[in-house]
């Protein structure tokens, strides 16, 4: 009896320890809750489910996938298991229906027991994911300009010619250095051109495409290298410029070289002022013939000609005893006043003398030794004529040289030698036009003087000039003559230093209007004063 | 000489007034728009269908947009387990379920449902955004779009009829569609269903039949005017 109690006891605690063992050594459980569902349709006609498999405790565990669509009551299995590879379910087009909601469940099943898993709703609209795009290809061209043309292809199975499926493209590059992409969008053509690449760059390329704004996965990476434009053409720009530089520089060093010959040509010196005719560098060396010589340099005078054709104006002529004469009766001789160089002027004038001593000569016949005195002459100084013996002297006379001087020079006055003197001891007065007005009376005491001596000529051969205060300068005489002329009254004589003057004519009533030093003189014979 | 000269001028002001007298008459002739309403051009099927896949595009968009809104502010668990079945008021609406059956299906019909849809979803959406201006969080992001959604969906109608029209002009499409273009009729044989409709089914199925529009549309183009974009 103890013993029945002590086994039915020991029966309960002896199974759960053999269980326990027997548990221990096997380890094997029913399998795992599959995990991770999932389901999406690449061409909206389509869809395949996946899942994955939790452990599966041990024991050979098998997978199946029930759906159940909107209104159904059952659940159906996969149709198929081994198209979209292992633990998943592929629904053909048989099998899909748009716009229903879809239950999905799989359910996990070994010996020793099922699981299932939770259960996944969808719509097939909301699980439309296309793959990603096929053979895409990346060409490079660098001939114009260089450029990636990307070519790709559709995945397959996507009918877009019905209308059921609008597909939109997309494609991002970047140079693999880089980290940004940049995206560019091709709406339904399979094929793109990039122009802004840079040369000697590798280049990453992707694609995708969407179905109804749902997009694909980026497709794998093509890579691309765009090489280097070839190094000839540098080569040939280089020799090109170095070229052309070489003939810059020279010029260049040309320029700097000779820069003050450039810069007088650019802008030339401004000449300084300077007057015609002055020679500055003369004047500045401070000389006094220098600086005459530089005044004067080129002054060129203009040629003086003597005046030929000067006024001619007419003198009285009258003897003592005819001092009334009329104008008429007078014997007017008519000389040109000036006087030249000119041998043949004086041959002129000598021969003018001539006539007039011829003339005077037979007039003077009348009157015969007094009016020799008083024969006056126009000529100023001009040679007095009074008889044929002074004829000669005077011809001699008039040879004497004169010698003009300038326009309004002197005149030398030629020496008169042996010149009988007029008698100017009866001028009144030399009125305005020159002429002498003889006075009536007499002068005694000159007069006297002068009849007394008599001899004592009037001799004009000294005077050298005529000033205006009716002075005559008289040369010095090599006699002593000199002392004896001294003027009383109206002349003064001035005995001057010896000089080699002459004297023309005598100035006893010279008509010399213009000429300077020909002026009238006053003259009183020399009174007897030895 | 003046007699022939004055038959001459009668002759070429006779010629002249012909000439531009007839032009005014021209311009009554018969106008360029068929179906005119104020300044229309012309347009082709393709252009018109283009036009109206657009639109439905566009409202799909912003159903779409709705609906994700409506989900994270008042649903955000995604434990969908306990979900209500998706009884949309327009289930009674045959529908092909896929392009196989959308291609199979006659013209006529095809149109006829796009119709049919558009037509059913006027009047729940603007109920549906009557009802939104209660919820204040929702108004600051979602109220124009509800009320965009409305709209749309009368303009896509609208210019869906006229698609229709064009084809039933151009022989395309017989003339069977056209009993179903008033709402009224349809609506005297529909049901009131969506009014029982909460919400966020509501969203849920209207975005479900935006893309139904959309899809079947696409297909009708590529069949009738099958040009670039197909």
């Amino acid at each position: 009896m103890a013993c029945a109690r002590m086994v039915k006891h020991l029966r309960l605690p002896l199974l759960l320890l053999l269980l326990a063992l027997a548990a221990e050594c096997n380890s094997m459980s029913p399998p795992e809750k599959p995990d991770k569902l999932g389901c999406r349709s690449p061409d909206k006609e389509t869809f395949f489910c996946w899942w994955t498999p939790g452990s599966d405790g041990g024991l050979p565990t098998v997978h199946h996938l029930y759906y159940k669509t909107e209104g159904q009551e059952n659940m159906h299995q996969c149709p198929d298991y081994h198209k979209a590879g292992s633990n998943s379910c592929f629904f053909s087009k048989t099998y899909t229906s748009i716009w229903v909601e879809y239950t999905v469940i799989v359910e996990a099943s070994n010996a020793l027991g099922n699981t299932s898993s939770d259960p996944l709703t969808f719509d097939l609209m909301n699980i439309v994911k296309p793959f990603a795009p096929e053979n895409v290809t990346v060409v490079v061209n660098i001939e114009d300009s260089p450029h990636l043309t990307i070519q790709w292809h559709t995945p397959s199975n996507i009918d877009t010619k019905s209308g059921w499926v609008t597909l939109k493209n997309q494609l991002r590059v970047k140079p693999d250095k880089s980290k940004i992409w940049k995206n560019y969008a091709s709406e339904t053509q399979t094929h793109f051109t990039i122009y802004s690449i840079d040369l000697g760059v590798v280049y990453m390329v992707e694609v995708r495409c969407a179905i109804d704004n749902s997009w694909s996965e980026w497709s794998n990476t093509t890579f691309v290298k765009v090489p280097n434009f070839p190094h000839k053409d540098n080569s040939f720009w280089i020799l090109v410029f170095s070229l052309c530089l070489i003939p810059l520089l020279a010029a260049m060093i040309i320029l700097i070289l000779k820069r003050k010959t450039v810069k007088k040509y650019i802008l030339p010196p401004v000449p300084g002022p300077k007057i015609r005719g002055v020679d500055v560098q003369l004047l500045k060396s401070g000389q006094s013939e220098d600086v005459i010589n530089a005044m004067l340099l080129n002054q060129r005078f203009p040629v003086m000609i003597p005046w030929k054709d000067q006024k001619e104006d007419y003198l009285i002529v009258s003897d003592k005893e005819t001092s009334y004469l009329p104008l008429e009766k007078q014997k007017i001789f008519i000389l040109p006043l000036a006087m030249t160089l000119d041998s043949e002027v004086q041959s002129k004038e000598t021969s003018e003398v001539d006539h007039f001593l011829k003339d005077s000569k037979s007039s003077s016949e009348e009157s015969s030794d007094k009016t020799e005195s008083s024969q006056l002459l126009t000529k100023c100084p001009s040679a007095n004529v009074l008889n044929d013996e002074k004829a000669n002297q005077l011809k001699g006379v008039t040879e004497k040289i004169i010698q003009p001087f300038g326009i309004g020079g002197y005149v030398d006055i030629t020496r008169h030698e042996h010149m009988q003197e007029a008698d100017y001891s009866r001028v009144n007065e030399v009125n305005g036009d020159n002429i002498l007005i003889m006075k009536k009376e007499n002068v005694p005491h000159t007069l006297d003087t002068q009849g007394q001596e008599g001899s004592v000529p009037d001799n004009y051969s000294m005077v050298k000039e005529v000033n205006s205060d009716n002075m005559v300068f008289l040369e010095k005489h090599s006699d002593s003559v000199d002392a004896s002329f001294k003027a009383k009254g109206y002349i003064d004589w001035v005995i001057q230093k010896p000089k080699n003057l002459h004297m023309t004519g005598h100035s006893e009533i010279g008509v010399c209007p213009q000429l300077v030093g020909c002026e009238y003189v006053d003259t009183v014979p020399p009174p007897a004063v030895i | 000489m003046p007699g022939n000269i004055r038959s001459v001028s009668v002759v070429l002001v006779a010629l002249l007034c012909l000439v531009f007298c007839s032009q005014p008459t021209s311009l009554d002739a018969a106008p360029l728009c068929t179906n005119a309403e104020a300044g229309c051009h012309v347009l082709s099927l393709a252009n018109l269908f283009d036009r109206v896949i657009q639109h439905s595009a566009r409202m799909h968009g912003i159903s779409n947009d709705l609906h994700s809104e409506f989900e994270l502010y008042f649903l955000p668990s995604k434990n969908q387990i306990g979900r209500v079945s998706r009884n949309c008021h327009t289930s009674n609406i045959l529908t092909p379920n896929g392009k196989e059956n959308a291609q199979r299906m006659a013209r006529e019909e095809l149109t006829e449902v796009i119709l049919k849809l558009l037509v059913a979803w006027r009047d729940p959406l603007w109920h549906f955004h009557q009802s939104m201006t209660h919820f204040h969080d929702f108004i600051d992001f979602s109220s124009n779009k509800s009320l965009k959604m409305s709209d749309m969906v009368h303009e896509l109608r609208k210019g869906v009829q006229k698609v229709v029209e064009k084809m039933q002009m151009l022989g395309i499409l017989s003339n069977s569609v056209s009993s179903l273009m008033s709402p009224e009729a349809f609506l005297a044989s529909g049901s009131a269903e969506w009014r029982l409709m909460k919400d966020y089914e509501l969203l849920y199925c209207f975005r479900r039949d935006s893309n139904k529009v959309q899809n079947y549309l696409k297909i009708l183009k590529c069949r009738i005017v099958p040009e670039d974009g197909c």
